[in-house]
């Protein structure tokens, strides 16, 4: 953290914290903190860069404004939530990191995240491994092949890609069918010897969403309807995503 | 007498108006007919049902047949229809208890009956509930066994409870080492749980548990609480804070995410980010969740019935200025049904409940009360002493530490001893029945009772005595709790030879007691009360209004005290014009004279009969009267900090709020304003919180954002301690903007001017960074601090606490009155405290007084100096009498003049300075006489007399 007195008083400019407020419901409760730590003593990115969420929000407060606009631990935080769930005011923390990711320009947001919004947006699948229909496909077939004849017990084995009016449509992070293909068959054996009725789709499967992380909204909303259209394009009645 | 208790009972409608309701009330079952048990607890012993303990909030068990707990009121077994295996079952089944019972109480033919009572006032006190925590699934309770709440774990603690004292781990029933405390839980807190409000009384109970905690483990342990302010506003309350914290308490200004449970299930595990941002990892083998307190399950239920109006937290609505009444005329409310509060604002709310409940019957007062009436005196004279020894075991307090068979069996051989024996508690209704049986069986003249304090117990042994028609000055107590057990819990044997000479000493004087006769005096019906602020004028217009003659003295020119500065109270409620009505109704009052510029400069004689001089405009008058009011207030300190008094933007409080008043625009131009708090309390000088700064901070704020919503608002503040319902507006000018920043005593904030500019500095703890705050307004929270009240300490001897605040007898149990009997305190003379409060303190000494004034006559303690044939009119006692009770007489004898001393039995108060001054036993003290205390002293040394 920098060392310089921040100045406040008279000379009351708008802040930054006052324009998230002002777009989330309820203001996301910024203005109540009670300093109390919990969001800081839970919070996994706590510590990273001598920054945690009560001081993220802190500075916000206390309007500085570019320390936190400028602040790269707004891309450590993992969006997991956990800070707004033990706060006694319930404030929105997440949103206010969210609101300052977008607040960057888009080519000085992480490099990795913003590659991996890009690649989603190439196919329909919504992989950011950028794994097209027909590359998945295969990897599906490919693997369900062989653990039906190699596995005993798994001879019927099932992993529908495109079964049109199963029950559940079923996500899948875009990482396994590319790095380790293997790690996909313990679910669909749950999923069988549950005998639950669920497919892929060769649309819109891929499970995360980095256009959301990097906190690009026309890109997110884009990967989330393609989702959405693939899953009601199989009549399914449910959309699982195991992210 | 005058009391009717309906237990096992519940309200099913209340209809009617003030002075003539009709209470409808469901009366179930006890299936034990309560004159015929005499609570032998024989029922539950055979009983063969265990269930879980509700009161030990199911940490232990007890029978279908129960009682609740060893002091239960009235001390009568009764049998839960859940559980009971006949109830249950039906015929033919166990019936234990009915076999067994020895007087053939057990009575399964008892049905729910309703009763209609026809009276005139109600007052309602169902009290709270605790807070349940398993909402918040991140602190494991009830999935982690290490995981207690504040209120299982004050069972824990409690020697009565189901460890007796013997603290142990759940998880593996060994010594916990190490245990923490989280604070706030279920209170202040609007995600997952609707309780914004502080429950007022957890950083305290959190503190006690703590401090006990390290008595109850060898070695001492390590407590540690996690807080995010510490309340401690109450009176002395900082003073144990700082105890606390010399005692090795950790007080770490933290709040865990979550507790895990630790390796193998045992203790618990957290993680916590101190204030300047450390991640700390951290064990415990225990954590306390201080839970706060809600309205009662069945509030709505309640309000319901009775048509009264809730909170939005169900908490029941009363008003500042009223602040015992309900919505509905003749409905009161009494204790923490009106929000969150401790046991003296609880006993305090009740008193003033009383009186209000009162005020609304005169015209029917006595109409229905019954009087205690006495058989005559038996005559002892010439009787040899025949003295019975009781042996209390105060449940285990006593018996835990003091081997009371063996005591019993010694009493028994003591000289003049005729009978001795032990029970559980020597003060229940019950054995005092028993008691009185033996003492006329074996035909006992002297009893001694070897249990707790006479201070509070010696008027019960006496009644019971008295109800013998035995002079109730035969009674002699050993104190072998508080000045035994309680301070000798690590050595039993030497405890117990420690009672056996305590007894042996009380056997030694009663053998040598006499029977005294009590003073009767008749009680002059006045009331004088002192100070004419909001909380004088109030006590003065209830005593009024019962119809009493009160006198009410204002030192100043003009009634009404710190409340002509004030505007609004916290919930907003305009001062002014209450503050107006209330002067007008008291000075209309007929019952009611208002000396203003006016002091109060002698006083005589004691409760029931007090004679005072008033100089009143240069004139003195003298009154006589039944007791007096104390409502001397206080006032705002004059800070020596922060530019006060050289620079005309630094004002305090009270200056805030007459300039608000007075000069809006003023304040509504501000574009910045700064309050720091604590200025002048919580320090070296004065180690007290002054309670209300905080609340008056945080509403003159939201007022400052009300006027103008982008004003720069700060408030720099060491806790902010706006407790109870006060939360709410704390929040509130959070949600408004207004930015708090928390400061340390060591890293006070430092105001300067620059230019003409006023800046203030301060260091943000959580950012670690020096903030400036270019301010145009700067307000000190001056601390409060008492009126003088030198000249009435030595005209009433009464006593002031280090802080000059005026004491009261018990801060828990007798709030307002005085250690002096007839001597009532209330208001902020006493401790700091709002409006709201004052006036219930008012309300609660007025109706403690009206308990005196509506007797006849009082009877004064014979526990007086008589002088005897040995003084010789030397007048050495004459000096050392601090009562100036003693004064010298002339009179013949032989043809000469002689000369000797003559005590002022009203005056007198027992306490023995001039038995201890005469050199020649020219005057004693009866009940304390100097044979009798050197019998005292031979049987101590066990030395023959
Ligand atoms: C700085 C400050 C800020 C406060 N802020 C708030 C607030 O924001 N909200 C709120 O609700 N309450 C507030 N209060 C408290 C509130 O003023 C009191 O609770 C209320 O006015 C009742 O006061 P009282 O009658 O007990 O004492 P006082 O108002 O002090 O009245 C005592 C009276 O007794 C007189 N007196 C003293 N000694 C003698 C004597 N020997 N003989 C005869 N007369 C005597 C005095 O002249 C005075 O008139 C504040 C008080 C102070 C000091
Ligand atoms: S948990 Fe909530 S109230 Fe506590 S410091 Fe974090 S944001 Fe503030
Ligand atoms: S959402 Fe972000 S700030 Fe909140 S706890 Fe998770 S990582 Fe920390
Ligand atoms: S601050 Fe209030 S709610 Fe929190 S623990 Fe203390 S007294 Fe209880
Ligand atoms: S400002 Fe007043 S109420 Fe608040 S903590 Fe300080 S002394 Fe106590």
């Amino acid at each position: 953290m920098r060392a310089e007195e921040i100045r406040l008083g008279k000379t009351r400019k708008s802040l930054f914290k006052d324009h998230v407020m002002s777009i989330l419901p309820d203001g996301g409760n910024l203005n109540l903190c009670l300093t109390c730590g919990a969001c800081a003593s839970g919070c996994p990115a706590s510590g990273i860069g001598d920054m945690d969420p009560r001081r993220f929000l802190r500075l916000a407060a206390m309007g500085a404004d570019d320390e936190i606009l400028s602040s790269d631990w707004a891309w450590w935080c993992t969006m997991c939530q956990r800070c707004i769930y033990a706060c006694p005011m319930k404030i929105d923390i997440p949103q206010l990191i969210f609101n300052v990711r977008a607040s960057r320009p888009r080519e000085q947001r992480p490099k990795g995240i913003v590659a991996s919004c890009d690649a989603a947006l190439k196919h329909d699948t919504c992989s950011a491994m950028g794994v097209s229909e027909e590359d998945w496909r295969f990897v599906v077939e490919d693997v369900l092949d062989e653990v039906r004849a190699g596995q005993a017990g798994f001879e019927k084995l099932q992993a529908p890609v495109d079964k049109v009016g199963a029950e559940l449509f079923l996500n899948q992070n875009s990482r396994e069918p590319v790095t380790e293909p293997e790690e996909m068959v313990p679910l669909w054996k749950i999923l069988n010897l549950a005998g639950a009725d669920w497919t892929y789709g060769s649309k819109g499967w891929a499970a995360e969403n980095y256009c959301m992380f990097m906190a690009d909204d026309a890109s997110w909303e884009h990967i989330i309807r393609t989702k959405v259209k693939a899953v009601e394009d199989l009549r399914c009645k449910a959309w699982l995503n195991t992210e | 007498m005058n009391i009717e208790l309906l237990t096992l009972s519940e309200v099913v409608d209340v209809n009617g108006q003030a002075g003539n309701f009709t209470v409808t009330v469901r009366k179930n079952p006890r299936y034990i007919d309560m004159d015929k048990c005499i609570a032998c607890g024989i029922c539950a012993e055979k009983c063969p049902k265990l269930v879980k303990d509700d009161y030990n909030l199911g940490l232990s068990r007890r029978k279908a047949a129960y009682i609740q707990y060893g002091q239960t009121i009235p001390l009568k077994y009764a049998i839960d229809p859940e559980t009971c295996i006949f109830i249950q079952k039906g015929k033919g089944k166990c019936l234990a208890c009915e076999k067994f019972c020895p007087t053939g109480a057990i009575n399964f033919k008892d049905r729910e009956q309703i009763v209609t009572l026809n009276v005139g006032s109600v007052i309602l006190s169902p009290g709270h509930k605790p807070f349940d925590p398993s909402v918040f699934d991140f602190y494991g309770y009830g999935r982690i066994p290490d995981v207690v709440t504040g209120m299982e774990y004050e069972r824990m603690l409690s020697p009565g409870g189901p460890l007796h004292g013997h603290l142990e781990q759940p998880s593996n029933g060994k010594t916990p080492q190490n245990i923490a405390w989280l604070q706030c839980v279920g209170s202040r807190n609007t995600n997952k749980s609707d309780n914004g409000y502080c429950s007022s009384v957890c950083c305290m109970y959190a503190m006690k548990q703590a401090l006990i905690t390290e008595t109850h483990i060898p070695g001492g342990g390590r407590q540690t609480i996690f807080f995010m302010d510490m309340r401690c506003h109450g009176k002395e309350f900082e003073l144990y804070y700082n105890y606390a914290k010399d005692k090795n308490i950790q007080f770490m200004r933290a709040r865990p995410h979550t507790i895990e449970a630790g390796p193998g299930g045992v203790g618990v595990k957290m993680l916590y980010s101190t204030e300047d941002g450390r991640k700390v990892e951290e064990q415990f083998d225990m954590a306390v969740l201080s839970i706060g307190l809600e309205a009662p399950r069945d509030a709505l239920d309640l309000a319901e019935k009775t048509g009264i109006r809730l909170t939005p937290y169900r908490f029941a609505e009363t008003g500042d200025f009223n602040p015992v009444a309900s919505s509905k005329a003749g409905i009161y409310i009494g204790g923490s049904f009106m929000g969150p509060m401790n046991i003296p604002s609880a006993v305090a709310h009740a008193s003033s409940a009383a009186a209000c409940a009162a005020a609304d019957l005169v015209s029917a007062r006595g109409t229905l009360t019954r009087k205690k009436t006495y058989p005559p005196e038996a005559d002892l004279a010439g009787q040899a002493p025949k003295i019975g020894v009781f042996v209390c075991s105060c449940g285990i307090n006593i018996a835990q530490h003091v081997d009371v068979t063996a005591l019993t069996e010694y009493a028994k051989t003591l000289p003049f001893v005729a009978y001795a024996e032990n029970s559980l508690f020597s003060c229940s209704t019950d054995a005092q029945g028993m008691m009185g049986k033996i003492v006329k069986e074996k035909g006992l003249n002297r009893v001694v009772i070897a249990a707790c304090s006479p201070r509070t117990h010696e008027p019960l042994f006496q009644d019971t005595l008295k109800e013998l028609g035995i002079n109730g000055y035969l009674v002699e107590m050993a104190n072998i709790r508080n000045q035994n057990s309680w301070v000798h819990q690590k050595q039993p044997e030497k405890a117990t030879q420690k009672a056996k000479d305590q007894v042996r000493m009380a056997v030694a004087k009663a053998g040598r007691i006499f029977p005294l006769a009590q003073m009767e005096v008749p009680v002059v019906p006045r009331a004088m009360v002192i100070g004419g602020g909001v909380t004088g004028m109030t006590a003065a217009l209830k005593l009024g209004d019962q119809g009493y003659d009160t006198v009410l003295i204002e030192k100043s020119d003009r009634l009404g005290g710190n409340a002509w500065q004030l505007r609004t109270t916290a919930r907003g409620e305009p001062v002014r014009p209450m503050l107006e009505a209330l002067i007008a109704k008291v000075k209309g009052h007929r019952r009611i004279e208002v000396l203003t510029t006016a002091r109060i400069t002698s006083a005589t004689g004691s409760v029931g009969n007090f004679t005072s001089d008033v100089e009143a405009d240069g004139e003195v008058r003298t009154f006589s009267y039944g007791i007096a009011v104390l409502a001397t207030g206080a006032a705002e300190s004059v800070p020596v900090e922060y530019l006060y008094g050289q620079d005309d933007r630094v004002v305090t409080h009270l200056q805030f709020d007459r300039l608000i008043a007075d000069d809006p625009d003023r304040t509504a131009s501000l574009a910045s304003a700064v309050f720091i708090q604590c200025v002048g309390s919580r320090d070296e000088n004065r180690p007290y919180c002054s309670r209300l700064c905080c609340t008056h901070s945080v509403k003159a704020a939201v007022d400052l954002k009300t006027q103008k919503p982008d004003m720069a608002v700060f408030v720099l503040y060491r806790d902010m301690r706006t407790y109870g319902l006060n939360e709410d507006l704390y929040k509130k000018a959070r949600e408004m903007g207004v930015l708090f920043i928390r400061y340390d005593l060591e890293n006070k904030p430092q105001v300067s001017r620059d230019g003409d500019r006023l800046v203030v500095r301060v260091t943000d703890p959580v950012i670690n960074r020096k903030i400036a705050i270019d301010t145009d307004l700067l307000v000190l929270a001056a601390a409060v601090v008492p009126n003088d009240v030198a000249d009435l300490v030595s005209i009433y001897r009464c006593a002031t606490n280090q802080d000059g605040f005026l004491n009261e007898a018990h801060p828990k149990l007798r709030p307002v009155d005085m250690a002096a009997d007839g001597l009532f305190v209330a208001g902020i003379g006493g401790f700091p405290k709002p409006l709201e409060e004052s006036i219930s303190q008012a309300q609660a000494a007025a109706s403690r007084a009206s308990v005196i004034l509506s007797r006849d006559v009082m009877y004064l303690d014979a526990i007086k100096s008589h002088v005897t044939e040995h003084c010789d009119g030397c007048a050495v006692c004459l000096d050392a009498c601090p009562y100036q009770a003693i004064s010298i007489i002339a009179y013949a004898e032989n043809g000469r003049t002689a000369k000797k001393v003559e005590t002022d039995k009203a005056l007198c108060k027992g306490c023995g300075i001039c038995q201890a001054a005469c050199p020649k036993g020219g005057i004693l003290v009866h009940g304390f006489t100097i044979d009798q205390l050197q019998a005292q002293v031979y049987a101590a040394l066990d030395l023959p007399n």
